[in-house]
């Protein structure tokens, strides 16, 4: 009874899954390897996490690719089930981990809403009831008999947005929602998320976007390969996590071969990296335009769709950025595709980093697992060069101004009272 | 701890009064499913829905040229023609609803990853579009059969839904089946394309079990002590068993006409006639079909429960 205000309770949860080896999808198969057809690699998706979620808390799970998160996410919604552990839930959760969950391209934007929002969890009278608020909010009034296929990519997701408002959950569960969209949907994503915060919903939101979790969360879990290692108030913990990335590395990286491993299901077949007229260039500029470009293969009829992810090194190891892109949602990857293969391409408008060098890291991975296809570590080298050599990490691409006073300067002199510890000492820069 | 009380465990199973409680939670979205699911199925043709009047029709046409004219495979009964396009719209029902309703759930891959609902109802809503046309189909054969006076219109046609209820929920446990399994062996639906083949002609679609009966020289009057071959007894006793031959029989009986055979639902009539032959003199064989749906659904249903629970990991 003490618990009242508790909306999740977890307690010893475990899940793994086993992945057969040899991923036989036919029965020729499993019959002809009937012998091995209990090969299997167990990978434990999560560890004995135990955690507890007060109803009205705004709850952010982060980690690296692979560490359970989405998992976790899964057996909160029912999804998954868990192979151990107790998960308790108090209030009804939102049924759906991303927006626009059923959307059917052939449909028209009326009829997905009314496909959708059953799947949200809402009947035909009530959809009936907010059919013009949900079109109105999103701005599709026009458009309401059109079929989605027709519509750009920021309509399909403004009518998903404004359908997934009126899903009455306490507990909404969310899975990288801030990954698709532009700046001004992310936004409106938040500006929904303060809105269920103030209506004292509970929300669980998986990410990787750190600046979200510090900004919106109460507190964040952070997930290590299935281990919870952190629970805490979210700035802490995501500074954890920084640090974490940073240090892992900082015990240097040798310069740095290729080394490769993964079960070779999608195979990369190539990479490299252009400059902007599509020449190879390792020694791009700060500010230029630089596209690292990866060929793939699918070795495997069973992949329907993966995952590519890049790292972005710097020499000594720190982990300057990862960029995820799941494949099929751009490439119609579709069933029994081997040999089937593509070009994946990351474009980088204007490189921020300094002079240095650097290397790419790039993983293609299943969607469901993240387990490793192909994993190359060193994949690409390249020194970035600075042509006005400024010292520091990155460009931030900040503007100067000064603003000439007219009167003097009417807040206080903060430094005043900091004690200079020698009129000489950078003389070349006090002289004028 | 106390507050465990309401907690809602994914991991438990839930009682037979929780689940129906789920069903008429997921009513809703159940028949969202089969509406759009029903409209997909006809999108980017010209004719559209037309097209499940039109199979059915052309498929007849095809059929009554070759068993009837060609090899002239008629028991002598009333209204044969109406008699053979009822058959074939059962069968049509019977086969679009398992082949359909299979790949409902390795189809919506996303959706099944993405979201929580009890998957069963892909497969409903699957079989549920089905239905739907079925009826549609069943209706017109009914209004064609008014007009060509060709039918024989008496209290027997009460039967009828009962029929359609059996029918369905058998289309129903093998589409349960057939889906469950095709999310990790693709190979079923080949193999299920062999068999309803098979099925096909064991299924008296295009003949009555009369004219098996005439062919294989078993008399049909009682009494007869011709010997028969035991093989060809097996046979007949096998598709007297079959439950969508004896559903396809029953409903020509109860729509059509009196002179098709029926089982007369559960005792005497005339399959037992056909033990009679055999010198079996307890009609076992009669519920069997019946006892087959049972079979069918049950295990359909538990194999699909079973394999439910990883369908989202499998994917």
């Amino acid at each position: 009874m003490a618990d009242r205000d508790l909306a999740i309770r977890v307690e010893h949860l475990s899940k793994r899954f086993r992945i057969p080896l040899d991923r036989s999808a036919t029965l020729k198969h499993r019959l002809a390897h009937w012998r091995s057809a209990s090969r299997y690699r167990t990978l434990e998706a999560l560890l004995d996490v135990s955690f507890e979620v007060r109803a009205g808390e705004f709850l952010g799970i982060i980690g690296h690719n692979g560490s359970g998160k989405s998992t976790l996410l899964k057996i909160l919604s029912r999804i998954y089930r868990p192979d151990a552990g107790v998960v308790a839930i108090e209030g009804k959760v939102s049924p759906f981990l991303e927006l626009g969950v059923g959307f059917n391209p052939e449909l028209t934007a009326r009829e997905n809403i009314y496909l959708s929002g059953s799947i949200l969890g809402l009947n035909r009278p009530e959809l009936h009831r907010l059919f013009d608020e949900i079109i109105g909010f999103a701005g599709l009034e026009q458009f309401v008999d059109h079929k989605l296929k027709n519509f750009s990519s920021g309509m399909e997701v403004r009518l998903a947005f404004s359908l997934a408002i009126q899903a009455h959950a306490e507990i909404l569960l969310m899975d990288e929602v801030l990954a698709v969209g532009d700046a001004a949907f992310q936004e409106k994503c938040f500006d929904i998320f303060n809105r269920y915060k103030r209506e004292g919903r509970t929300v669980v939101l998986v990410t990787h976007g750190l600046g979200a979790v510090t900004t919106y969360c109460d507190r964040a879990l952070l997930l290590d390969h299935g281990r919870l290692v952190a629970d805490g108030d979210a700035a802490d913990v995501t500074s954890q996590y920084r640090r974490a990335i940073g240090m892992a590395a900082d015990g240097s990286r040798p310069n740095a071969e290729i080394e490769r491993w993964g079960a070779r299901d999608v195979v990369v077949t190539g990479i490299r990296m252009l400059d902007e007229r599509g020449v190879e260039d390792v020694n791009p500029a700060t500010g230029g335009f630089v596209r690292i470009e990866l060929g793939y293969r699918i070795q495997n009829d069973t992949i329907a769709d993966f995952t590519c992810v890049l790292w972005l090194m710097r020499g000594d190891g720190l982990m300057v950025s990862e960029a995820t892109l799941p494949v099929s949602q751009y490439a119609q990857v579709g069933e029994s595709q081997r040999g089937a293969g593509g070009t994946i391409r990351f474009d980088i408008p204007q490189l921020s980093l300094l002079e240095g060098t650097y290397s790419v890291d790039v993983e293609l991975q299943g969607r469901r697992d993240q387990a490793p296809y192909d994993h190359l570590k060193n994949a690409v080298h390249f020194r970035v060069i600075d042509r006005r050599a400024r010292q520091g990490v990155i460009e931030p691409g900040g503007a100067w101004s000064v603003v000439p006073a007219e009167q003097p300067v009417s807040w206080p002199d903060q430094f005043a009272a900091t004690p200079g510890t020698g009129q000489d000492e950078r003389p070349d820069r006090t002289r004028h | 701890m106390p507050a465990d009380a309401d907690a809602r465990l994914p991991g438990a199973t839930a009682g037979a009064a929780s689940q129906l409680d789920t069903f008429r939670h997921y009513r809703h979205l159940t028949v969202e499913l089969a509406i759009s699911q029903f409209k997909l199925r006809y999108t980017g043709s010209v004719l559209g829905y037309f097209w499940s009047l039109l199979k059915p029709a052309m498929i007849f046409a095809i059929m009554y040229f070759i068993f009837v004219d060609l090899f002239k495979i008629n028991d002598g009964t009333q209204f044969y023609g109406m008699q053979v396009l009822l058959g074939i719209v059962v069968w049509t029902f019977f086969a679009e609803c398992t082949s359909s309703a299979m790949q409902a759930i390795a189809s919506n891959g996303g959706l099944i990853r993405k979201a929580y609902f009890p998957r069963s109802i892909l497969v409903i809503a699957a079989s549920l579009s089905a239905l739907f046309t079925f009826v549609i189909n069943l209706l017109i054969v009914f209004v064609i059969a008014v007009a060509l006076h060709q039918i024989d219109i008496s209290l027997r046609i009460i039967v009828v839904l009962p029929l359609l209820l059996e029918l369905y929920l058998l289309a129903l446990g093998i589409s349960l089946f057939l889906a469950a399994l095709f999310v990790q062996y693709h190979d079923v639906s080949h193999l299920w394309e062999v068999l309803m083949q098979l099925l096909f002609y064991a299924s008296g679609v295009m003949f009555s079990l009369t004219y098996v009966l005439q062919r294989l020289h078993l008399a049909l009057e009682v009494g007869s002590t011709k010997p028969q071959p035991p093989h060809l007894l097996w046979i007949v006793q096998v598709m007297a068993a079959n439950p969508i031959m004896q559903n396809i029989e029953d409903l020509r009986h109860a729509l059509l006409t009196p002179q098709a055979p029926w089982t007369e639902l559960v005792v005497t009539g005339h399959l037992a006639a056909v033990h009679q032959y055999a010198a079996l003199d307890v009609p076992w064989e009669v519920p069997l079909p019946f006892l087959a749906v049972l079979l069918v659904v049950t295990f359909g249903a538990l194999t699909f429960r079973f394999r439910a629970r990883s369908f989202a990991e499998n994917l």
